[in-house]
């Protein structure tokens, strides 16, 4: 106790405030209200009398009283009520990120497929030619109507920044272009002039160029903030804490105080006030830890997975756009099988079990073990089966290349290994958001009733001092 | 009813009279449209010294680079690299996909056709009596001669310019066909030639023979250089070039897609055609040249018409010239 005295009296001005002064410590120039004892005995009036008369009722045991309920009255209820704001404040945060960050980011996201996969389906359809399989055409389309709706959110959207803002504008001012291009690429390549192959590149090279970059830094800006969000859930509240300590060893020192004044060992009032805080503090430190520990597993085996994923089955998606985009060039092509190999060494790695993929799968996961190893088996069939194709394509058997990477129909063909690894990685990305939900939602449930809670603990606080200390100031009556 | 107005506007215009009231805000600022463009297309100020640039067969002096074996018979002895080709019983092809009207797959039937694809059936049909007995392998330009050299196809017919840079490493037929540099231009503008065009952005394939003449031409057009010839045509339709400047027959195949443009200009360069064919395989050569004789004179006026006479009007078969 008395290291403890030492150290409050050497700390916060609250405290000092609070410090029970020995009898004979009295203040010299203050004699006038020396003599005078306290005719209050309710506890409201001495609140009031404390104020009124500030210092000068130090001098006397029940002004010293007064004193000392009021300040406690005051450090617990700013305990309680800063308390309760910060778990209020988290329990926010982290509905926050469920409700707003995370759909954010997801929205952002599907742009950025969305785009990358309209690439893939106008050179996919483009190959296919006379008859363009209506799926494509309609998941053309679908890809391309994701975009608006999206972007005209995350344009409006209040938090978005002026970088963010500007990137939006690119790519709501692109896309029209774009599909422009495709569209005379289409009824270009519809009446057989090869002209529309360079429509098509001449889009592509737009998507990928400048679109495609605006998005992903769209990506990024709204990932940063997801990433941000998420620390600042878990993040330490120290003020309440402050607050709360000063209250408790307030507390701690004014029973020490009354014990010696009235050798009682026990003053009920306060300890029902520090039981009350005692409890509040285990509760919050234990809904705290599960909170946090909550929202940070959702982040790493949840949004943290989900990033990669992410960009795993975008790099997926252009290197398909780039497989098709070599057979749209005709032998013109090996700029995209460049490209194509770069992207196959991020998606798998050179040996086809590193990359991106490896790294899912030395992290995923329960839940997104099975999803990652489907898409891992996928892609190893996708990439062989490319080999093959592109054998194909340069032995002159170009037909027999563009029905290999263009049919879905058929077991053994690119089209449908690519469309496996897809739709794997779709399957993952969904188990890792609702990873990602289950964990964060459970977390805020963890802070439930704790901001009520600590305003009652508080007021009981604040109740136990009040009497504690009225009975002792009953007894100068 | 009425003096209440009248307050107002007196109000009003108390209120405007205390000073500037400033202007209507604009949220979004007009911006003009970027326009698109194919990958690496781009002005080319000035193309580096022409001495540094390696024109094509400029080194090597091997005398008439179109001169080839004199014909030998139609026969063909047991064997012979013929004889082999009957052996098979299927001609070996490496053709273009990509040039309209020479060597193209139309992309909705995925057939191959055009001038250089009917003379290799005509050759088929010549030796082995059926112009489907012909497998056609797709080779990219740079792959042309590398096909040859490694055996992979008996012949090459795809717009190949015989020169003597060519000839160190395969053999040529006599001449099929003789190309020229030549202007694509919209219809309804003013320019009959390259001389009309100076200042103004044409476009040429990047590190042609075509763009060094254009570089070279005098007054000096804006040169424009893409990757791929094909992005020219993308261009003079956007409106981001005035002309396009290559070889006729290129030219021919994209004034067929597009009946707004047309051919002006005579000639700057000429470019003979000849069919590749391994180096050595002098039996082959001096067969493919008889059979080019037969075919100069009889089918050759007939595949002219069918394919390029709409575009670059009426024409007479080469004279080969022979070692």
């Amino acid at each position: 106790m008395d290291l403890a005295l030492d150290r409050s009296r050497r700390s916060g001005k609250q405290v000092s405030t609070a410090q029970p002064h020995e009898p004979d410590e009295h203040v010299p120039g203050e004699s006038a209200a020396a003599g005078r004892r306290s005719r209050f005995g309710r506890a409201g009036a001495a609140v009031r009398q404390a104020f009124a008369g500030g210092q000068r009722s130090w001098s006397t045991t029940p002004g010293r009283l007064s004193i000392i309920a009021v300040s406690l009255v005051a450090v617990i209820l700013a305990a309680g009520v800063g308390a309760s704001a910060s778990v209020s404040g988290r329990a926010q945060a982290t509905a926050n990120l469920v409700d707003r960050q995370e759909p954010m980011a997801a929205t952002v996201q599907e742009v950025y497929r969305a785009l990358s996969d309209a690439d893939a389906t106008a050179a996919m359809a483009f190959l296919a030619a006379g008859d363009e399989p209506e799926e494509l055409r309609v998941r053309y389309e679908d890809d391309i109507a994701v975009v608006g709706p999206s972007l005209a959110l995350a344009g409006f959207d209040a938090v978005t920044g002026e970088e963010a803002a500007h990137q939006v504008s690119v790519v709501v001012r692109q896309v029209p272009v774009y599909s422009e291009l495709v569209g005379t690429a289409r009824a270009n390549n519809r009446q057989g002039l090869p002209v529309g192959a360079a429509y098509l590149r001449e889009a592509s090279h737009l998507m990928r160029e400048r679109v495609l970059p605006a998005v992903e830094e769209l990506y990024r800006i709204q990932r940063e903030r997801l990433v941000q969000a998420q620390s600042a859930t878990t993040s330490v509240p120290f003020i309440a804490i402050g607050l709360l300590a000063v209250a408790l060893v307030g507390l701690l020192r004014a029973q020490a105080h009354i014990r010696r004044l009235v050798k009682r060992r026990y003053n009920i009032g306060l300890v029902v006030a520090t039981v009350a805080l005692v409890v509040g503090l285990i509760w919050s430190a234990v809904a705290l830890s599960v909170q946090g520990t909550l929202v940070t597993s959702g982040q790493r085996d949840g949004s943290g997975q989900v990033d990669v994923l992410v960009q795993t089955r975008i790099a997926a998606l252009q290197a398909r756009a780039d497989e098709l985009l070599a057979l749209v060039a005709r032998g013109d092509g090996e700029a995209y099988e460049d490209r194509f190999a770069e992207l196959a060494e991020q998606i798998a790695g050179q040996d086809g079990t590193g990359g991106r993929l490896g790294e899912l799968r030395d992290t995923a996961s329960a839940q997104l073990s099975g999803p990652v190893e489907d898409a891992v088996a996928s892609a190893t069939g996708w990439l062989r089966t490319h080999e093959t194709l592109r054998d194909l394509a340069d032995g002159g058997d170009y037909n027999d290349a563009v029905e290999l990477a263009v049919d879905t129909g058929s077991e053994t063909g690119s089209g449908t290994a690519f469309a496996r690894l897809d739709s794997s990685l779709a399957e993952a990305i969904q188990a890792g958001r609702e990873e990602f939900v289950t964990s964060t939602v459970t977390g805020e449930r963890a802070l439930t009733g704790l901001v009520e809670g600590w305003l009652a603990l508080a007021a009981v606080g604040a109740g136990g001092v009040v009497i504690g200390i009225r009975q002792r100031l009953r007894e100068y009556r | 009813m009425r003096r209440p107005t009248v307050l107002i506007a007196v109000l009003g215009l108390l209120v405007a009279a205390c000073g500037p009231v400033g202007q209507p805000r604009t949220l979004v600022p007009v911006e003009p449209a970027q326009r698109p463009m194919p990958a690496n297309a781009g002005v080319t100020e000035q193309l580096p010294d022409e001495d540094d640039v390696p024109e094509e067969g400029a080194e090597q002096d091997c005398g008439d680079p179109a001169a080839s074996l004199p014909p030998g018979g139609t026969d063909v002895p047991d064997g012979s690299t013929m004889d082999e080709i009957i052996e098979r019983d299927r001609l070996i092809v490496g053709v273009d996909q990509n040039t309209h009207l020479f060597g193209f797959r139309d992309p909705t039937t995925g057939e191959l056709e055009g001038f250089d694809i009917d003379i290799a059936r005509e050759l088929a049909d010549a030796l082995l009596g059926d112009p489907d007995k012909v497998q056609f392998t797709a080779v990219s330009v740079a792959d042309r001669i590398p096909a040859l050299t490694e055996g992979a196809v008996d012949v090459v017919v795809f717009m190949m310019t015989m020169n003597c840079e060519r000839r160190e490493h395969i053999d040529f037929s006599s001449v099929y066909y003789v190309a020229g540099q030549r202007v694509l231009v919209r219809e309804d503008s003013d320019y009959s030639s390259l001389a009309d065009l100076g200042g103004e952005p044409v476009c040429a394939p990047r590190g042609s023979t075509s763009s060094v003449n254009v570089d070279a031409a005098d007054p000096r057009p804006e040169l424009v250089e893409v990757d791929s010839i094909s992005d020219c045509l993308v261009l003079l339709q956007q409106g981001q070039v005035e002309a396009i400047s290559t070889d006729d027959t290129i030219l021919a195949g994209m004034a067929e897609q597009d009946p707004t443009t047309e051919i002006v200009g005579e000639p700057i360069s000429s470019e003979p055609y000849g069919i590749g064919i391994p180096k050595g395989n002098e039996d082959m050569v001096r067969y493919v040249n008889a059979f080019l004789e037969e075919l100069r004179e009889q089918r050759w006026s007939q595949l002219y018409a069918t394919w390029l006479e709409p575009a670059l009007g009426p024409a007479e078969p080469p004279e080969p010239t022979y070692r």
